[in-house]
């Protein structure tokens, strides 16, 4: 049916953007009072979208892929530089949109349920409806710095929801971290950006990597600007070691963190470098090395941190970190279609994931799994897909996490990538660990009574949100096998010039057969721990001495960033060093000049009577000057 | 047509002065009126003037004083071009602003308000003057006003802030004056045009001695550090309407006369001093930056981040091209929109809890939804965020500037980073967290003046920020001249 359409129109693919932007305006200037009304016609916008979206894809799938011809239009021109906006599909810009368009509509539907009854419910829809409108606007851009406008938007959506919730002193704290944190990457990106302009001359995403393909762009310049792009990633991507804003972001409402921070925005780092991997793929082997270990490092570290944690959404923050740092590896190891295949994958069952905490969260009022437990007969749904979603996070054969992960660990593989393979099998037996961790403390064993003051017995959620967990535990489940054969790779392929693609599926049994028993290894281990109690998790914990408290403190990076970069060093030593200097020396100086010019023109201040004389006489000084050096200077001053 | 703008006020604040007592309350109105018909010539002059068009325009011009024997002469000149014509619109905007925030004043309202008019004309003077000492007369000129108005309604340590204030501007305009006269008296003209057709080879002094006497007038009004700290003082003790005036356009008659006079007039002074100027610029960022996060007065904390917002337009000009020159012109107008917001919603919120501790506002937002929303949206602007006007300037000025000042600029860069970290701070100490039981009787801003003032501001800074195409036209046509004769030199 949707072939029968012909390809998208430009003005349809601006509207796949524009539909969600005009419901934020809608509700911000209309609907404050009408609650129920913003979130329909956000859904409304969204649904739209989706639709859209999918004949974008159908028109992609249609050109294999490859980019469609689409004119910029100026935005601004000042001098010889000049501002486009344009838009852009191609294979990977689809696969976006399908991504971002689906988890926010079953997010939208999700949130009626959850959000229900919330005196902020008009104002939360406003900010969902801005947010979806520029992920789509980010995936959307041809160009550099529409990218980077709409790159800062979503992180000022992620700031606004993250503090949704601003009567709470965390919230407002988390939200505000997570902006800095993440601006500190945006400084990389940005200066990459006008190291990519000014030595160009050119915004283009396309042309800058062909440019870079091509070899015309290169050296310091392409290296600056990879490692520009890499920070900016490892800010929004929150890796290592600027991802210590996500675990806190969780503050934020659930279907927030879903969308957000799980499906969407924190995979944007990721998409940076997929978008720019032809760039990436010229600079020098540094660079890709340099991706690959911040990636695998990541990755690792927050696997063991997913461990120790005790707060259900927690659990999935650090895994979702270390879900991106694969990416990243996939990225650094030359695996372009492994990370945008994991990040494709990931966003459904990590999405999955979150409303099944949000889910779990409704009944018993905390996410604390320490409280929970047992809740697997009173919210079957939510356990089932739960389960369902972890086992595609962990990689069990069939679902959907088997194949995007074997892929990656292929790529590191076949690359030589020793270090990384084995830190890649350790790190999937470490996700299947915390993640069956997490399914035994929250749905086996005995209820813990939940949230003190929470009444009543924990049950199912409403349809409203058990709906879209259903629905979203089909692709959780399913669409791994896109790529069995290769088709998904080659789709996503399209993006790149033709010399690099080179994507056939394939696998390799001492990839198969390592991850299967990484992720068995890890599921029994949880088992025999959380379960079975034995060992029972204190001893565990005993026998790992002091590493398990460095975990559990977060390998002290918070505390880094916080007390000693930020108060130690910035606020006790900088900043107050420059305000006492502002205050003793500087002004001390000048106010040192202005007492003795007052107590020299002390006498002549006393023969006036006041603060008005006083200054009209300093005016007119100066008119007096100026008349008189008229007079010494010209002779025939006002003569004529 | 120019000159009916720039005495129209001036004429008003003559009327206002001579209301009867009985009726001092209609002052405001007076005022509003005169204002809002300046701020219809100026948008009029801002639309209607040809921007393809090379040179000023709606030039009122005629002999003032004739010095034969001396070979020169001092006219009245007055004309605008597209580095004028957004200024003029954005003292006449403001000005408007102003009177608004101003409503509720029941002090001495004639004297205030025909103060306040004449400030406007002082101010007009300033960016429509073709004529060096006629830029001169006006630049004293808004001396007065400001004085009295920060003495006589102000808060604090008026008095002392207020001579500060003064002190400062004269010592600078002290070395602008000799600049001026030794460049004119060189060149038998005070005539900005003329001096800029042929800019001045010799003269009495080294022109680099000149060139930094007319900068240092310029360099204090910005202001640059070191040569600042009268603004936070200023600020802290002047009433709203005022820092909006400070804030939003006095700081510009600095950057604007970098722009008209020092640029032009000194082109080989300026390149040889640009990479000085950079050093200042960046510095001036950073140093602004890292001290607005240590204040603990709201009022203090928006002055202080102005000093390293115009760190911005220092930057654009040290790099003299077309595109870094442009984007200083434009972080003056987007600066005097977002940071006269910012100034508007902290005296809003002053009227309401007679503080300005950041350590005694707490969880405001759930008391004053507007006036907390219209602060976050000024805020974001002022950090650069995109689609809000400040971003287009900063973006352009970077742009313009990495290749020239590689250093600088990404010291600027740098300097977007602690603008995150001092605004979203603020607007978590201020607004957020639980209700607090002291503030719980406050009301959101309700009266319409209150509403128009904030509104206005919000719907510009959003426009530019989304469509800057029309700003951006004009000052292209503005600041391309100086660029020419830059690359010239």
């Amino acid at each position: 049916m949707i072939a029968g359409l012909g390809t998208i129109p430009e003005g349809a693919l601006w509207a796949i953007y524009l539909a969600p932007v005009a419901s934020f305006c809608a509700i911000a200037a209309l609907l404050r009072g009408r609650p129920l009304a913003a979130g329909r016609l956000t859904i409304a916008a969204v649904g739209l979208t989706w639709v859209l979206s999918m004949w974008a894809l159908a028109s992609a799938l249609h050109h294999d892929g490859e980019p469609l011809a689409l004119q910029a239009h100026t935005w601004f021109s000042v001098g010889g530089f000049e501002m486009a906006v344009g838009l852009h599909l191609d294979g990977l810009t689809a696969v976006m949109l399908v991504v971002v368009t689906t988890v926010a509509l079953l997010v939208q539907v999700y949130s009626t349920g959850y959000m229900h009854g919330d005196p902020g419910y008009a104002r939360y829809f406003a900010y969902m409806s801005l947010f979806t409108g520029s992920m789509l606007g980010l995936v959307l851009a041809s160009n550099l710095v529409q990218l980077f406008v709409h790159w800062e938007l979503v992180g000022l959506c992620s700031y606004l929801l993250i503090g949704f919730w601003f009567d709470r002193p965390s919230a407002s704290a988390a939200a505000k971290k997570a902006f800095i944190v993440t601006r500190f990457g945006d400084l990389g990106f940005l200066l990459a950006v006008l190291l990519v302009g000014t030595k160009t001359g050119i915004f283009d995403i396309q042309s800058i990597n062909e440019l870079a393909h091509g070899g015309a762009l290169g050296g310091a310049v392409l290296t600056g600007f990879t490692l520009g792009l890499l920070a900016g990633a490892v800010g929004k991507s929150a890796q290592f070691p600027l991802h210590i804003w996500l675990p806190d972001a969780m503050e934020g409402p659930t279907p927030v963190s879903a969308l957000i921070h799980a499906a969407t925005m924190v995979a944007a780092g990721v998409y940076l470098l997929a978008r720019f991997f032809p760039s990436l793929d010229a600079a020098p082997a540094e660079v890709g090395t340099l991706v690959a270990y911040t990636g695998g490092l990541t990755a690792l570290l927050a696997a063991t941190m997913g461990v120790v944690a005790t707060d259900i959404k927690r659990v999935l923050a650090y895994s979702t970190i270390s879900q991106l740092g694969y990416m990243v590896m996939a990225l650094g190891v030359g695996g372009y279609v492994a990370a945008v295949f994991h990040l494709f994958t990931h966003a459904f069952f990590k999405a999955l994931l979150f409303l099944g905490s949000g889910s779990v969260n409704h009944a018993t009022g905390t996410f604390d799994m320490r409280l929970m437990g047992g809740l697997s007969r009173a919210m079957p749904v939510t356990f089932a897909t739960f389960v369902v979603g972890s086992r595609s996070l962990a990689g069990v054969f069939p679902l959907a996490g088997f194949w995007s992960k074997d892929e990656i660990l292929l790529d590191a593989w076949i690359h030589h990538e020793w270090v990384l393979f084995a830190l890649g099998v350790g790190v999937a037996a470490l996700t299947a660990l915390y993640m069956f961790r997490a399914i035994f403390l929250t749905f086996l064993g005995e209820y813990a009574g939940g949230e003190p003051g929470h009444g009543g017995a924990p049950h199912e959620s409403p349809a409203s949100m058990w709906v879209p967990l259903a629905l979203l535990a089909v692709p959780a489940v399913a669409v791994g096998w896109l790529n069995v054969g290769g088709g998904f790779g080659t789709f996503v392929e399209g993006a790149l010039p033709e010399e690099m693609r080179h994507f056939e599926f394939d696998v390799h049994p001492v990839v198969l057969v390592s991850s299967t028993l990484a992720a068995f290894g890890g599921i029994g281990a949880a088992a025999a721990i959380y379960l079975y109690r034995s060992p029972p998790p204190e001893r565990v914990r005993a026998a790992c001495g002091p590493l398990a408290g460095l975990v559990e403190r977060k390998y002290y990076l918070d505390e880094l960033a916080e007390t000693v970069v930020v108060r130690w060093a910035l606020h006790r030593g900088i900043g107050r060093a420059a305000a006492a200097l502002d205050r003793v020396v500087v002004d001390g100086v000048v106010n040192g000049v202005g007492r003795l010019s007052l107590s020299a023109g002390d006498a002549f201040r006393r023969a006036q009577s006041g603060q008005l004389q006083a200054y009209t006489s300093m005016l007119l000084a100066g008119v007096v000057a100026v008349a008189v050096l008229l007079f010494v200077f010209g002779g025939e001053v006002l003569a004529e | 047509m120019l000159t009916v703008l720039l005495f129209l006020p001036a004429l008003g604040a003559a009327f206002v002065a001579l209301l009867p007592r009985a009726r001092e309350h209609d002052a405001r109105w007076l005022a509003l009126a005169v204002r809002g018909a300046t701020l219809v010539l100026a948008a009029v002059v801002f639309v209607a003037h040809e921007s393809g068009e090379p040179g000023y325009q709606f030039v009122d011009r005629f002999e003032w004083i004739r010095a034969a024997g001396a070979g020169f002469s001092v006219q009245y000149a007055l004309g605008v071009d597209g580095l004028s014509a957004p200024m003029v619109l954005l003292n006449g905007l403001l000005s408007v602003v102003a009177v608004l925030v101003s409503f509720r004043i029941t002090d001495r309202p004639r004297a205030y308000f025909a103060w306040l008019l004449l400030l406007e004309t002082a101010v007009m003077g300033v960016f429509l003057s073709l004529d060096l000492l006629q830029f001169f007369v006006f630049w004293e000129l808004e001396l007065l006003p400001m004085y009295l108005l920060i003495s006589g309604w102000g808060t604090g340590r008026r008095e002392y802030s207020a001579t500060k204030f003064v002190l400062y501007t004269l010592a600078g305009s002290a070395f602008m004056l000799v600049g001026f006269l030794v460049l004119g008296l060189a060149a038998g003209s005070f005539d900005i045009e003329v001096l800029a057709r042929e800019p001045v080879a010799d003269a009495a002094i080294p022109l680099s001695l000149v060139f930094w006497a007319v900068m240092a007038a310029f360099l204090v009004k910005l202001p640059v550090v070191p040569l600042h700290t009268w603004l936070p003082d200023a600020h802290t003790d002047a009433p709203t309407a005022v820092s909006v005036i400070l804030a939003g356009v006095l700081l510009k008659m600095g950057g604007y006369g970098i722009l008209r006079i020092a640029l032009p007039l000194l082109p080989g002074q300026a390149q040889e001093f640009s990479t000085a100027l950079a050093a200042i610029a960046g510095l001036t960022v950073l140093y602004g930056a890292v001290i607005t996060l240590q204040q603990q007065d709201l009022k203090r904390l928006v002055a202080y981040s102005s000093v390293s917002h115009m760190g911005y337009v220092l930057l654009g000009v040290s790099a003299l091209g077309t595109t870094a020159l442009a984007g200083a012109a434009l972080q003056m107008f987007t600066h005097g929109l977002i940071t006269g917001l910012l100034f508007v919603t902290v005296g809003l919120i002053y009227d309401r809890t007679h503080t300005r501790e950041i350590a005694e506002l707490r969880g405001l937002m759930h008391r004053l939804p507007l006036i907390g929303a219209v602060m976050v949206v000024a805020g974001l602007a002022s950090l650069g965020l995109p689609g809000l006007a400040g971003f287009v300037a900063e973006f352009t000025t970077f742009v313009g500037a990495i290749q020239q000042q590689p250093a600088a600029t990404i010291a600027g860069v740098g300097g977007i980073v602690l603008a995150a970290g001092y605004i979203l701070w603020t607007v978590e100490r201020v607004f957020t967290g639980p209700p607090d039981e002291r503030w719980s009787g406050l009301t959101d801003a309700t009266a319409w003046w209150e509403r128009a003032a904030m509104g206005s501001l919000v719907l510009l800074i959003v426009a530019v920020g989304i469509f800057p195409r029309p700003l951006t036209d004009v000052i292209r046509h503005g600041v391309e001249p100086i660029a020419a004769v830059m690359g010239a030199a």
